[in-house]
């Protein structure tokens, strides 16, 4: 655990501000950030199965609309039951994980690879996409949830307990809620990469044969990362649907699909935290220069994603990390 | 009578559609194996060359698609030449890139040319069917999409140049040390991928409504006709698009055709799972036997 510590210096201080950050700024900048930092989860979810595996998923934003629609669903079907929106939530999750497993299994043992996964996965968000939008009538209801189409739902409960001081997830309680579950998901996913499935997922990326040839089940492999990643995104989905309230198909359309792409190829796939960095900061940018006209903040962020994949393949976010680690050496020697 | 020519008309109409959408990317994804996200963006520069040159300088529809074609090519000539060219072979990081491209291009029309457009009409007639009324340019269009793959086919496959191309995408390093100039092989194909494209624009320009996302009604068809013809999109292309267009167009005259495009993308799903070769895949292997 030491060792771990005097390694990641810039990584633990990056946490000492996050986590002291509350003391010096208002709650609408901090509402910002929470926002911010749900989309963190489903871009590390991509980075795993993308920059450790080599496998790229346009689905992720079908997890993410499947466990925000799960959440909802199931949280006002249970609604005055005291504790239930935890549960729905691990119901959620679970529902997620299951598809993930369902469509993981429909990729990798039936000898799908490369492109065209993505495009069975883009296939899997379109339809989602589509079938949700035409969900408008009254017969599109789970119990008293109606799923109303383009509007998407509305009136979910907040997570959280409503008895105790604190105890509901919004505000400064939401902060930290995701900030620490950021920090658990970081450690666990430097535990995984550096595990033997891990390591195995790993050289999966570089030749599948030959890993298969060691005798290593590399099916099995991928489908536990893509297990992960999936349930990574349910995260993002149900932190998004628990921030603004709301969930819409359009979080599962093409754009949306390309964005947590966005983020982690412009922040650099293969480094986790520089993923969860970057898509803080990438998050922030969009936002603030859609502020000021969004046609523009779509153009810029395109120029982001050209230069970045011509000039910086590595991730601009992670090269930035590399020479600030390197100067902090420099000046200490 | 007139029902069974409404059907095939309907089908017509789809199958030119997907045909037509696709046949740019058959060049850039089935051959190059680029993934170009920026194909609906190529169609979006083709329908607008098309529609602004006829429009200020008062041109006649086929000069003003002809200007709309060139202006295509030049467009995905200066991509490949600053981006493009750096990417072959490093296929999902070119995803990333013409994604980009696709989005910096989309919303820069937004910008210039403001939300919608002031649209062409639709040249040809009408003609009278019983009780239905249907337009020739449409069966123009089926027509034209047939021959254009014809074109396509003997280029690729007759032709020197074809030969030169295929080999190269085969295999780069040998090809280049025959003495092939892989470069300039490469940005050819590109640009003749570009200009089917700019094709596909300037062919629809007068049948739509022309706006910066008019991309986007033709990237998903255009992908998934190119992944279910497979392998050799040449041969694959024509039961490819006949196949998805006849189950949408099925689905949707029983449906909606909402459930008719979730169809086809389920279809497509099943294709790649269990025909991952396609359709040309699938007549290699009946041919064979």
């Amino acid at each position: 655990m030491k060792s771990i510590l005097i390694k990641n210096k810039f990584q633990f201080f990056t946490f000492i501000i996050l986590g002291t950050l509350p003391l010096f700024i208002d709650s609408y900048y901090l509402d910002n950030i929470s926002y911010f930092m749900c989309w963190t989860f489903i871009s590390l979810g991509l980075a795993v199965i993308w920059g450790m595996g080599g496998i790229l998923s346009f689905g992720q934003t079908a997890f993410f609309g499947l466990a925000g629609y799960g959440f909802s669903v199931i949280s006002i079907n249970f609604l005055g039951v005291a504790g239930v929106s935890l549960w729905s939530v691990i119901l959620a999750l679970i529902l997620t994980g299951v598809f993930g497993l369902i469509v993981g299994y429909f990729l990798f043992y039936g000898g799908i690879y490369d492109v065209f996964i993505g495009i069975v996965t883009l296939a899997i968000t379109l339809v989602f996409e589509t079938f949700m939008q035409q969900t408008a009538g009254p017969e599109y209801a789970i119990g008293p949830a109606r799923l109303n189409g383009f509007n998407g739902m509305q009136g979910m409960p907040t997570i959280g307990f409503k008895d105790i001081p604190f105890g509901l997830v919004e505000g400064v309680t939401q902060y930290y809620f995701i900030l620490i579950l950021a920090l658990i998901v970081l450690v666990f996913l430097y535990k995984f990469k550096h595990s033997k499935i891990g390591l195995v997922f790993l050289a999966s990326k570089e030749d599948r044969e030959r890993v298969s040839s060691l005798g290593h089940n590399v099916q099995r492999v991928q489908l536990i990362a893509f297990v992960i990643a999936s349930i990574l995104a349910g995260i993002s989905g149900i932190l998004y649907t628990n921030w603004g309230g709301y969930i819409t198909p359009d979080s599962m359309g093409l754009v949306s699909a390309a964005l947590p792409v966005v983020y982690v190829a412009a922040s650099g796939k293969k480094d986790f935290f520089a993923v969860f960095i970057g898509c803080i900061f990438f998050v922030w940018l969009s936002q603030t220069l859609a502020i000021n006209g969004k046609q523009f903040a779509i153009i810029v962020m395109g120029l982001i994603l050209v230069i970045s994949t011509r000039f910086f393949p590595d991730g601009i976010i992670l090269m930035m990390i590399n020479k600030l680690t390197e100067k902090i050496k420099w000046l200490r020697s | 009578m007139v029902l069974i020519f409404n059907i095939f008309y309907q089908l017509g109409d789809s199958l030119a559609f997907l045909l037509l959408a696709a046949i740019g990317l058959a060049v850039i994804f089935g051959m190059m194996k680029i993934i170009n996200l920026a194909h609906g963006e190529f169609i979006t520069v083709g329908a607008y060359g098309t529609v602004v040159t006829g429009k200020v300088f008062n041109l006649p529809l086929p000069i003003a698609m002809t200007f709309g074609v060139l202006i295509t090519i030049i467009f995905g000539l200066i991509l490949e030449r600053f981006i493009i060219r750096y990417l072959y072979g490093r296929p999902l990081d070119s995803v990333v890139a013409t994604w980009g491209i696709s989005l910096i291009v989309s919303q820069s029309f937004l910008v210039i040319f403001g939300p919608s457009y002031e649209g062409l009409q639709t040249p040809m007639g009408n003609f009278q069917l019983g009780e239905f009324s249907y337009s020739e340019y449409r069966i123009f269009l089926i027509a034209f999409a047939l021959f254009l793959l014809l074109i396509l086919y003997y280029l690729f496959m007759k032709t020197s140049f074809g030969a030169l191309a295929r080999a190269t995408i085969e295999n780069p390093s040998i090809s280049s040390s025959m003495g092939v100039n892989v470069q300039s092989i490469y940005t050819t194909t590109f640009a003749i991928g570009a200009g089917l494209a700019g094709i596909t624009g300037a062919l629809y320009a007068p049948t739509m409504t022309i706006v910066p996302s008019i991309g986007q009604a033709f990237i998903v068809s255009a992908f998934i006709t190119v992944v279910t013809a497979g392998a050799s999109p040449f041969v694959g292309l024509v039961p490819a698009a006949a196949f998805l267009g006849t189950v949408q167009t099925s689905v949707t005259f029983f449906y909606k055709s909402t459930i008719g495009l979730i169809a086809i993308l389920c279809s497509v799903i099943l294709i790649i799972r269990y025909l991952p070769n396609g359709f040309s895949g699938l007549i290699q292997k009946t041919r064979s036997k």
